[in-house]
């Protein structure tokens, strides 16, 4: 298709807009996917996703629409992740178009996300076409979607179309729009191949698919071409496009968007970001992507230990089409060898946990996140300490640094209140207030990055009964007073229970993990002492105290298989457990403990 | 007898776990010398039994008693029985021309004339005619579920016996001549009081029976007072049934009853032996690994060095019977080492414990070598002692013989 007729837009918004809606009426609308084919929120193909009722993963579709200047059009379509964790995929997603669909839902207005994510269109100076949404919901506020349009993101309010994805209301209009405001791909300055690699995935059969836009020149299979971050060279296999499913074409011209293979099987050698160039004749390279760096890290153990090997091959796997995760071993002297995995943040973490499980039958134990601190030494060298185990000794700490995020938190203003303390428990600082609207307020704060990975966008749902939204970015890393806190049983140290933690949290702490720990550490014939410890001095201590007896019961002849077979089946679940200090404690306790 | 949770196996069909040969089946043609009889009936069921038993209804009592004659006539051949045991269920329950029946098969299968024939009996259903019965085919042994002296308690069991009937039945079972009674009685009890606990116990000593066994409540799954426990209508107290066990062995001891195994309380004039004069020998051969044949439904046996189990079901055990065979839900066979891990663990309950040859000689191993890091571990936790000619748990162990047992066992496999 000639550029004049192509048109690349990403559909962005805040989790939940309807995004996905959206896109399931424009496939339907412009007959990608027939009516009867089409389920709803088509494009989240996972399970999860789907279950979830998020997205994940970018996806791209081409569709052909006949517009009513009686002229067809190719629009490539990427539909994005809401969630602050996967923002990356949504940055990548930009930078193969030209214009962006932003999602407003008229119940909720703007929201956190939805000013992260139009700050990015914006960097990107992408046509924006903004969209009220599920205008159908009866406390849909159109007055008030438009005011903050204009006030939040210095958009017209009359740009704004309506509609509802659910009803199929302003699918047209949307259409049209596409066609009208986003400019075609810019005719290049040469016909040199430029091709940027927004995405990835592996293929078992296919090999790396990679997800492409060109930008100049096309792709054809037969051709030789090169990736020049990995100076590889390989010859195109296949080319074409997403209808969602992948399907072949003869080629891929200037300004589209679609997928190349070329039979690489490893992943490694495929670099989002990187620029696919004719080999014979390399053009220059486009600029890339900021490369995503893991944010937070957990161990992930085998519950049973032979699995070790099977996990391993999990994660792997993961990986090919999740190049975000990290990982490498790492052992415990309570849950055995594992892997030390890396994370964009905690969805993304409980999202690959899940993933472990349900793709891949696997048990998995995950110890307490860590954010990464870099710790200065008394000898001036510093490093990154993404696990507590391997922080050094206290007495060569000259200080640790721990990472900073900015945060903007919008909150109704009823709820400033609330939602400032929250801040200030979490050890943060506002640094400015600023009104919206009548109703609402945006606060810029300070936070440590390790008090907002576990709770404190739940925490801001809660208290703002859902209409509170959060986003942040990382803002360099502070000195500050982190310890290293411990829990012991029976005097030895369980290591998947040691956390780095700032001193003022470190009590309170400790006193919730024991005073949990003693729930579920069944009873030993002894005493067992549950203790919180900080640099060697105990800060809090719980004990369960030593069974007394078994069950003094009936047994005769019928009852000696059966209570064999009980015995036994107690015998190999003590074999499961995890001995420390000659303590044992059953696997789950570590994970209810750590889930906790 | 209790309901076990086993590999349901197509009637008749045999599948052994192991296909190792056994400890002892070199004896495989030596008669067995001991019978165990269950009675699948109950006039009532109680809250907390999971035994397989139920109120008859029809004709199953009769149809009942027929098939066991027949499951009788099978296993007579290899059977001459030292000891037979009459257990339920309630075996007072079936009526004089029942136990007629029964009794006169026996008599022309040659199964008369062990030296311990005990039958189970509820005090509700002991009458003088029956205790006379008994006493003239040769039952010498009673024993009787008295559970509690407490009317309260007893109902809260569910028991449909009151205390009068108890001490009524008990004078009947003296007057019919029988001079060795069993009592057994429950502790910890939802309500059970230490003073009550006590009471009981008393008021069963003065009775003067020459045998005691006293249980723990346990909460069996599908019972109603685990039902209760679940739903969270009452605790369970460990530190009162603990000291209401010790108050046991003190009281017992005191009134000169001798404790042989973890339940088991006998009188004694053995001076010195290894077990009380009184003590119960039918249930010894079970603890010391001893073959046993075991009849009627869900009764389990063990003869030529497998364990197998009757199906727990009247009307199909009766339905196989009336086919001319054996109904087996269940068989296995331990290989050498688990047999004798399964010997070490519940020899141990018994307060003798082992002496190292008779260990040797029934397994054909030697437990301080075989073992000695369990039982130096047993000694490390103060549950034990190690003497030289044996190894036995003391009164704490007592307490822990179910953690010691897990101890000892072994794999299936081995
Ligand atoms: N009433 C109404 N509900 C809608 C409309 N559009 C979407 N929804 C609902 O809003 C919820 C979220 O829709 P999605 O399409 O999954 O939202 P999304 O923006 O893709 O969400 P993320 O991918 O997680 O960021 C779903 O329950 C939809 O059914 C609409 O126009 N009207
Ligand atoms: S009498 Fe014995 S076997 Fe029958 S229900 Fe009561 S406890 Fe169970
Ligand atoms: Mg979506």
């Amino acid at each position: 298709m000639d550029t004049d007729h192509i048109r690349n837009f990403s559909i962005i918004a805040h989790i939940d807009h309807g995004k996905t809606t959206l896109s399931d009426r424009l496939l339907q609308r412009t007959g990608t996917v027939a009516d009867r084919d089409i389920e709803e929120q088509h494009l989240d193909a996972m399970d999860l996703e789907k279950e979830r009722g998020i997205t994940i993963k970018a996806h791209p579709v081409t569709m052909y629409y006949n517009a009513k200047n009686g002229e067809r059009y190719e629009l490539n379509l990427i539909d994005t992740p809401g969630h602050v964790d996967f923002a990356y995929e949504v940055s990548r997603s930009l930078s193969a178009c030209e214009g962006a669909l932003l999602i407003i839902d008229a119940a909720q207005g703007v929201e956190a996300q939805t000013v992260a994510n139009v700050h990015l269109a914006m960097k990107q100076n992408l046509h924006i076409i903004p969209v009220i949404n599920k205008i159908d919901l009866p406390h849909a506020d159109i007055p008030q979607a438009k005011q903050q349009l204009e006030e939040i993101i210095a958009i017209p309010a009359d740009e704004a179309i309506l509609a509802s994805a659910k009803e199929g209301i302003g699918i047209e209009d949307i259409l049209e729009a596409i066609v009208a405001r986003i400019p075609p791909p810019a005719a290049p300055k040469s016909t040199a191949l430029q091709a940027l690699i927004f995405d990835s995935y592996f293929d078992t059969y296919k090999g790396v698919v990679i997800l492409v836009r060109v930008f100049s020149g096309e792709l054809r299979p037969g051709m030789q071409v090169k990736l020049p971050n990995s100076s590889k060279t390989a010859e195109i296999k296949e080319v074409g496009s997403f209808n969602p499913k992948p399907y072949t074409r003869d080629v891929l011209t200037v300004g589209e968007t679609g997928y190349v293979t070329a039979n690489i099987k490893t992943p490694r050698e495929v670099k989002v970001g990187d620029t696919i160039l004719d080999a014979r004749n390399p053009a220059a390279i486009l600029p890339g992507f900021q490369e995503v760096r893991p944010m937070v890290f957990s161990g992930i153990y085998p519950i049973n230990t032979a699995d070790y090997e099977g996990l391993k091959q999990a994660i792997a796997k993961l990986q090919l089409n999740d190049s975000a995760i990290t990982f490498q071993t790492e052992t415990s002297a309570a849950l055995g060898f594992g892997f030390r995995c890396g994370f964009l943040g905690l969805l993304h973490m409980e999202i690959v946990q899940e993933r472990l499980h349900r793709e891949f039958a696997m048990d998995i134990i995950a110890t307490y996140p860590s954010v990464v601190y870099r710790v200065r030494k008394t000898d001036g060298v510093e490093s990154s300490v993404d696990n507590p185990a391997f922080l050094p000794d206290v007495t060569y700490i000259d200080q640790i640094f721990e990472p900073i995020v900015k945060a903007f938190v919008i909150c109704p203003n009823d709820n400033i209140g609330d939602i400032m303390s929250l801040i200030s428990e979490k050890r943060g600082t506002v640094k400015n207030t600023e009104t919206l609207d009548s109703r609402r307020v945006m606060l810029t704060c300070r936070l440590p990055m390790n008090e907002i990975v576990i709770d404190f966008h739940d925490r801001i749902k809660s208290i703002t009964r859902g209409y509170g939204s959060m986003d942040y970015e990382p803002d360099g890393d502070e000195p500050s007073d982190m310890v290293k806190l411990d829990m012991l049983v029976n005097g030895e140290v369980m290591d998947a229970f040691s956390c780095l933690v700032h001193r003022s949290k470190a009590e309170p702490r400790g006193r919730a993990i024991a005073a949990k720990l003693k729930e579920v550490i069944p009873r030993q014939q002894f005493q067992v002492a549950i203790q919180a410890a900080i640099g060697g001095k105990v800060v809090a201590r719980e004990s369960v105290s030593a069974m007394r007896k078994d069950v003094t019961a009936k047994c005769y002849g019928g009852d000696i298989s059966r209570k064999r077979k009980l015995l036994e089946k107690q015998k190999e679940g003590k074999k499961r457990m995890k001995s420390i200090g000659s303590v044992n404690i059953p696997q789950e306790a570590f994970i209810e403990v750590l889930k906790s | 007898m209790r309901g076990m949770d086993v590999v349901p196996l197509a009637s008749g069909v045999l599948t052994l776990v192991s296909a190792t040969p056994v400890v002892g089946v070199q004896a495989s043609r030596e008669p067995v010398r001991s019978l165990y009889v269950h009675v699948p009936f109950c006039a009532h069921k109680c809250d907390y039994c999971a035994f397989y038993s139920a109120p008859p209804s029809g004709d199953v009592i009769d149809r009942y008693v027929a098939a066991l004659v027949r499951e009788l006539e099978l296993v007579a051949e290899r059977c001459r029985p030292d000891t037979v045991f009459f257990g339920g269920g309630t075996p007072s329950l079936l009526n004089l021309r029942q136990w007629e029946t029964i009794l006169e098969a026996m008599r022309r299968l040659n199964l008369l004339g062990a030296a311990e024939w005990s039958v189970e009996s509820n005090p509700a259903t002991v009458s003088l005619d029956k205790a006379k019965l008994w006493r003239s085919f040769g039952i010498n042994r009673v024993s009787m579920g008295v559970q509690s002296l407490d009317t309260a308690l007893l109902e809260r069991l569910g028991r449909i016996h009151s205390r009068e009937m108890v001490f009524r039945s008990y004078d009947v079972l003296r007057a019919a001549g029988f001079d060795n009674v069993n009592l057994d009685l429950m502790f910890a009890i939802p309500g059970q009081t230490m003073e009550l606990w006590q009471r009981t116990l008393d008021e069963a000593i003065a009775l003067g029976s020459e045998h005691l066994s006293c249980y723990e409540v346990i909460y069996e799954e599908d019972t109603p007072l685990y039902e209760q426990l679940a739903a969270g209508q009452f605790d369970v107290d460990e530190t009162l049934a603990c000291d209401m066990y010790d108050a046991l062995i003190d009281r017992a001891g005191a009134a000169g009853f001798r404790q042989y195994e973890v339940a088991n309380f006998a009188r004694d004039n053995s001076s010195g032996g290894d077990y009380p004069s009184r003590a119960c020998r039918h249930n010894l051969g079970y603890w010391l690994g001893e073959p046993s044949f075991g009849i009627g439904p869900s009764a389990c046996e063990f003869v030529d060095g497998v364990r197998s189990r009757n199906w727990a079901n009247t009307n199909l055990w009766i339905e196989q019977l009336e086919r001319g065979r054996r109904a087996k839900e269940f068989a296995e066979a331990l290989g050498p080492v688990a047999s004798a891990g399964e010997l070490a663990a519940f020899g141990l309950r018994l307060n003798a414990g082992w002496r190292f040859d008779e260990f040797q000689s029934r397994s054909g191993l030697d437990l301080r070598i075989e073992w000695k890091a369990e039982l130096e571990e047993l000694v490390t936790r103060g549950w034990a002692e190690w003497t030289p000619e044996r190894f036995h748990l003391n009164r704490k162990g007592h307490r822990f013989a179910d953690s010691a047992a897990e101890l000892l066992l072994r794999p299936e496999k081995t």
